[in-house]
């Protein structure tokens, strides 16, 4: 899968302080169709309709401690879905969850990333899951 | 370069002051409802080590690193907390969640208006040595992160555990 700058980009958490840095180092890298969404649960539906409308995500950018849905249950979810087991999915985690990659990385994540991360190591992340 | 340096991110970093705000409310809270409701302890503290850690990610991400450091304390001793069983050692973990709680408040003050915010010159000197005794009788309790996999998360903080120490965050934190 190709990296396009014009690609359709979801961000995941709920901190919106880390949504807006996290999308301010998109923008950084060029990146221009950037949406926002404050948990899984939200963010699940949203990636369905773009779906069913024919212009789906086409990278998840997803914390993994949030309330409601976790990132590890919205990858999860989205893996046991045909539509979505190629779907590109990038795990930020904290630092003391760097053992629990193991888990995401079983079920079927991308790539992680621990913050707190540089844009130049976002977009080392990005360019090894694009490149895979 | 710290980001609260760039005055590009002074809005990121007055909305993460807002929301470590709401959620410091929602830590008190839980810490409220654990007092008026001791059999919510292990529950209530597990949530709040959720919270702080919210915190944590975001604050180190903005370069306020006294915050994330107090907040990763604060995580690691609400998780291990939340795995004890005896009474008395209970209230004292709430208690000095509480201490912790208020400390972060006005940390996070002193990191909206730009002064220091170091906790050499907001804490108490009971705080640090309730610390370092929680952090004694904390030594045999394994798990100090969110658990989404009992087993498996178990299984992988016996192998290789990052976390760092309570001791070691005294210490970073000039305790």
């Amino acid at each position: 899968m190709g990296l396009k700058t014009s690609m359709k980009i979801i961000v995941i958490n709920d901190m919106g302080t880390m949504r807006k840095i996290i999308e301010k180092m998109l923008k950084t890298m060029g990146f221009t169709n950037i949406t926002q969404a404050d948990d899984g649960a939200t963010a699940l539906p949203m990636i369905k309709e773009a779906t069913e409308l024919g212009v789906p995500y086409e990278f998840i950018v997803s914390d993994w401690n949030m309330p409601g849905m976790s990132g590890l249950d919205l990858l999860k979810t989205l893996r046991a879905d045909d539509q979505y087991k190629d779907l590109p999915f990038l795990m930020v985690t904290a630092e003391a969850e760097q053992g629990n990659v193991v888990i995401a990385v079983k079920a079927g994540v991308s790539n992680f990333i621990v913050k707190p991360f540089s844009a130049a190591t976002l977009q080392e992340k990005i360019q090894k899951i694009f490149k895979a | 370069m710290s980001l609260l340096d760039d005055p590009m991110m002074k809005e990121i970093v007055d909305e993460f002051c807002d929301e470590a705000a709401d959620l410091f409310t929602q830590l008190e809270d839980i810490l409220d409802e654990i007092e008026d409701h001791p059999d919510k302890f292990s529950v209530g503290l597990e949530q709040f080590g959720q919270i702080i850690d919210r915190v944590m990610g975001a604050a180190k991400s903005i370069g306020v690193d006294e915050v994330a450091k107090f907040c990763e304390l604060g995580k690691i001793i609400g998780y291990k907390s939340s795995q004890v069983t005896d009474k008395k050692l209970q209230e004292i973990a709430v208690a000095v969640m509480f201490d912790t709680v208020d400390l972060l408040i006005k940390m996070n003050e002193k990191t909206r208006t730009g002064s220091d915010s170091s906790l050499k010159n907001l804490s108490t000197k009971t705080f640090p040595t309730r610390l370092h005794w929680l952090s004694e009788k904390f030594k045999d309790i394994d798990r100090a992160s969110c658990s989404f996999d009992e087993k498996q998360s178990t299984d992988l903080s016996k192998e290789e555990d990052p976390q760092q120490s309570i001791d070691d965050l005294l210490n970073d934190l000039g305790l």
